[in-house]
């Protein structure tokens, strides 16, 4: 693990590049534009020059960059085996049935949403995204190619921003931006609306993030006023909890693997951890002081991680509350956090496109990926497959990035 | 949700009457001749129920749609007609049809003479019967629209919110030349159908937007311009950042008529002006993009005379200001309040320019992006920027 992780990321869009040429572009029409007044005088430069040069001006002006690769170098090259080969090593790709390169992204797969992917959620062999626009995609991990196995048309009509699976990945559940809670099922790798279960319509429509309990059979929410709920999906989504904090806007929420506690994340800096059992708080956490966006209980649940527009990453004790570390080095609000199953190592994704690595044992930070500059909405390990670990991350870029561990590096 | 504010500030402050030569039978006033007739012909008889049918303007958002050809919001929605009678079935009936006759008359009276009222005249000529300026609003644009004609024809108008300051000239029907290219005082938007032609050589931009430097227009890095902003309601002006504050700003049909003729004499240019919009970002500054680009719910009749088809969306975007104010950021992100998370919700789900298959996606993902971080940014934020607004819309214009 501690091996660097190796990008393998389809470029989508060509935004990246051509925004740089806009940048290019500007500064120089700025320049232009700033200088345009000496254009109207260039006698100036001409007299300037020394009359031992003004022969040799001409020559100047038409100097030519001295590497320039001759048509016969270009030639010899081809002929000694040495030049651009053409593309052989093609493949059929097993989502769409369309031609792709072998080892790399099937563009046509990969091709999630046109829009912002908001959240992902993952089960032991697929990888569900929620975007702006009204689908949910499912993508299969167990194939190296990662293809698109189910697109879940219509699911929210104004786009969704949280999806949660629970542990085996048998349930899903969805929120869109109108606040309304959609559960799904899954039977043998195709999801359906999940007819046997509901949140009961009674609760008011201002839930903003969701976790959903291993088992599948709770569902917990934080609402905008600040209040975390617990529904119980099998018995007609009845509310069975309802806790109430400060009246600051829940922007996350997680549930420990165990389902023993529930830890949000608000808008005004403040963490808490509520006990499921107990329905108390056992101690007050100290909080960021700035708008927490992501909270995330370690797979052991000794440790929770929260992180915000502080741009740090705080580590908490969950059987002291106290605060044990802090992870800084991300220079944009983190956005998301996820655990690697092991609980060895954690993930933070930016809003600058940032994506870190970090070990727990050494509390440092092992790897960062740049391949973006847009925001990071959502960061989550993919579930072990073999022996190779990796992880994908999803965002403003509008596409899925996967990484995995290096082989043989 | 733009149409519904609309309706509410087109109510306005007094106007100064202008005098205009009478013209000829019109369509105006044959369809007042004809109704006030027929009511005077029904009360005249015992058994007589007077009426008056109004053809009302489209409510309903589900029917709204892009036109692909004019690029505006238009409705699909079939005509709808409503009578008022009297003494009709309840009293609210009753008090419809004298408050719609009282409009028409009020409507008819300035017609014959020929002098412009404004609509807070014609309210405030009996506050208690109207009840509200909206009563007011409504009645005249239905009576406009059932008689198929603008709501200039029935010689009733807004008070100008627009203001206007730039590099143009304006040629009246008159023959006048109105010269206001080296002036640096806010005017008001002209009436459009004063304007006889306007003349922009020499014009780069247009940017709906009041700035700061009072110059801009002159100075651009990005050649000369013009500026038009639109006044908050009510106009006062040391409430100027308050209003500002409350995200209004919303362009009445003066305003949205001139940017339109600008766009319209722009089309003979051959270097021709680009038209940007410098809005807020949050839902009111993207509501008005979409006001001026594609048209209001209100006047979904009228918006394919009014759009201002290839507006460029100059800013203020959410991602720009979470990136590049990062020293500032505490003081310069705003939480969006429980009203605009209501109002993005409303807008992405039942207006379609915002539709997840609508012609903006990228102003339908900044809508999402601002649930996302519940945050809002303000124009205000440039002026605290290295090198201030001016600055920032240099490097804009020249690289747009």
């Amino acid at each position: 693990m501690s091996a660097p992780m190796l990008s393998r990321r389809l470029l989508l869009t060509e935004t990246v590049s051509s925004a740089a040429a806009v940048g290019r572009l500007s500064r120089f029409a700025i320049n232009a534009s700033a200088w345009s007044p000496n254009w109207l005088k260039p006698a100036a430069i001409s007299l300037s020059i020394p009359g031992i040069m003004e022969g040799l001006w001409d020559s100047v002006l038409r100097a030519v960059p001295k590497k320039k690769t001759s048509h016969m170098k270009k030639r010899h090259r081809q002929m000694a085996g040495k030049a651009l080969k053409d593309v052989k090593s093609l493949s059929t790709c097993s989502g769409c049935g369309q031609v792709k390169r072998s080892h790399v992204l099937c563009p046509h797969c990969v091709e999630t949403h046109p829009v912002d992917i908001f959240a992902l959620a993952v089960t032991d062999k697929q990888i569900l995204s929620a975007s702006g626009t009204s689908s949910l995609k499912v993508h299969s991990t167990t194939d190296p190619d990662f293809p698109l196995v189910q697109s879940i048309d219509g699911a929210h009509k104004v786009g969704c921003h949280h999806v949660v699976t629970n542990g085996n990945g048998s349930r899903a559940v969805s929120i869109g931006f109108g606040g309304e809670i959609m559960i799904w099922s899954c039977h043998d790798g195709v999801w359906a609306k999940d007819g046997g279960a509901s949140v009961n319509k009674a609760t008011p429509a201002d839930v903003w993030a969701i976790a959903l309990s291993e088992d599948g059979q709770y569902l917990a929410g934080v609402t905008q006023d600040g209040h975390i709920k617990v529904w119980d999906l099998d018995t007609n989504g009845e509310e069975i909890r309802d806790y109430e904090t400060k009246g600051s806007f829940g922007t996350c929420i997680d549930l420990s693997a165990d389902g023993r506690f529930i830890a949000s994340g608000h808008e005004n800096g403040s963490v808490y951890i509520f006990s499921t059992e107990s329905g108390r708080m056992p101690f007050s956490l100290s909080g960021l002081v700035k708008p927490v966006r992501a909270v995330a209980f370690s797979p052991g649940g000794k440790f929770l991680a929260a992180a915000g527009d502080s741009k740090v990453i705080v580590l908490y004790d969950t059987s002291s509350g106290e605060q044990v570390a802090s992870l800084s080095g991300h220079t944009a609000w983190v956005m998301s956090l996820s655990w690697s199953p092991t609980g060895e190592y954690l993930l933070s994704g930016s809003f600058d496109g940032k994506v870190k690595v970090w070990s727990i044992d050494t509390r440092a930070c092992v790897a960062t990926h740049s391949e973006t500059d847009k925001a990071i909405w959502s960061v989550k390990w993919l579930a072990k497959i073999g022996r190779s670990v990796g992880f994908a991350t999803a965002g403003a870029n509008r596409s899925i990035s996967f990484y995995r561990e290096a082989t043989g590096g | 949700m733009a149409g519904s504010h609309l309706d509410g500030m087109e109510a306005e402050a007094f106007e100064r009457p202008t005098n205009i030569t009478t013209i000829p039978q019109t369509p105006v006033q044959s369809y007042i001749q004809e109704t006030l007739a027929a009511i005077l012909d029904e009360l005249s008889s015992p058994e007589g129920q007077p009426s008056i049918t109004l053809k009302q303007r489209g409510k309903k958002f589900a029917s709204l749609f892009i036109n692909p050809e004019t690029l505006a919001l238009e409705t699909s929605e079939m005509q709808r007609y409503t009578t008022y009678r009297w003494p009709g079935r309840d009293e609210n009936e009753a008090w419809r049809f004298s408050v719609a006759l009282r409009v028409l008359a009020a409507i008819a009276e300035a017609v014959q003479e020929g002098l412009v009222v404004s609509k807070r005249d014609i309210y405030y000529s009996d506050p208690a019967c109207f009840g509200t300026q909206r009563t007011v609003d409504t009645l005249v644009d239905d009576l406009a629209h059932t008689m198929g004609v603008d709501r200039t024809a029935l010689y009733v108008e807004a008070a100008a919110k627009g203001l206007v300051m730039g590099y143009y000239q304006i040629i009246t029907r008159s023959g006048a030349v109105v010269d206001v290219r080296l002036s640096n005082q806010d005017t008001l938007v002209p009436r459009t159908q004063d304007v006889h032609k306007i003349d922009l050589a020499d014009v780069a931009w247009a940017v709906y937007r009041r700035l700061a430097s009072s110059s801009y227009h002159l100075q651009s890095a990005a050649g000369k311009g013009i500026l038009i902003t639109v006044r908050p309601n009510p106009p006062v002006t040391f409430q100027e950042t308050y209003q500002q504050l409350q995200g209004k700003g919303y362009p009445d049909l003066n305003t949205r008529a001139f940017v339109r003729k600008l766009l319209d004499h722009s089309r003979q240019l051959t270097k021709r002006p680009q038209f940007y919009a410098l809005v807020d970002g949050d839902p009111d500054g993207m509501a008005i993009m979409a006001t001026y680009q594609y048209g209001s719910v209100a006047f979904a009749h009228e918006n394919r005379n009014l759009n201002v088809p290839g507006l460029h969306w100059l800013g203020l975007r959410i991602t720009d200001v979470v990136a590049g104010a990062d020293p500032l950021e505490d003081n310069t992100l705003i939480r969006l309040t429980k009203r605009d998370r209501k109002k993005v919700v409303a807008m992405l789900s039942r207006n379609p320019i915002w539709a997840a298959d609508g012609p903006e996606p990228e102003w339908r993902v900044e809508l999402q992006r601002m649930l996302m971080l519940n945050v809002k940014a303000e124009t205000e934020i440039l002026y605290d920027m290295e090198g201030g607004l001016i600055r920032w819309l240099d490097r804009k214009l020249s690289s747009g």
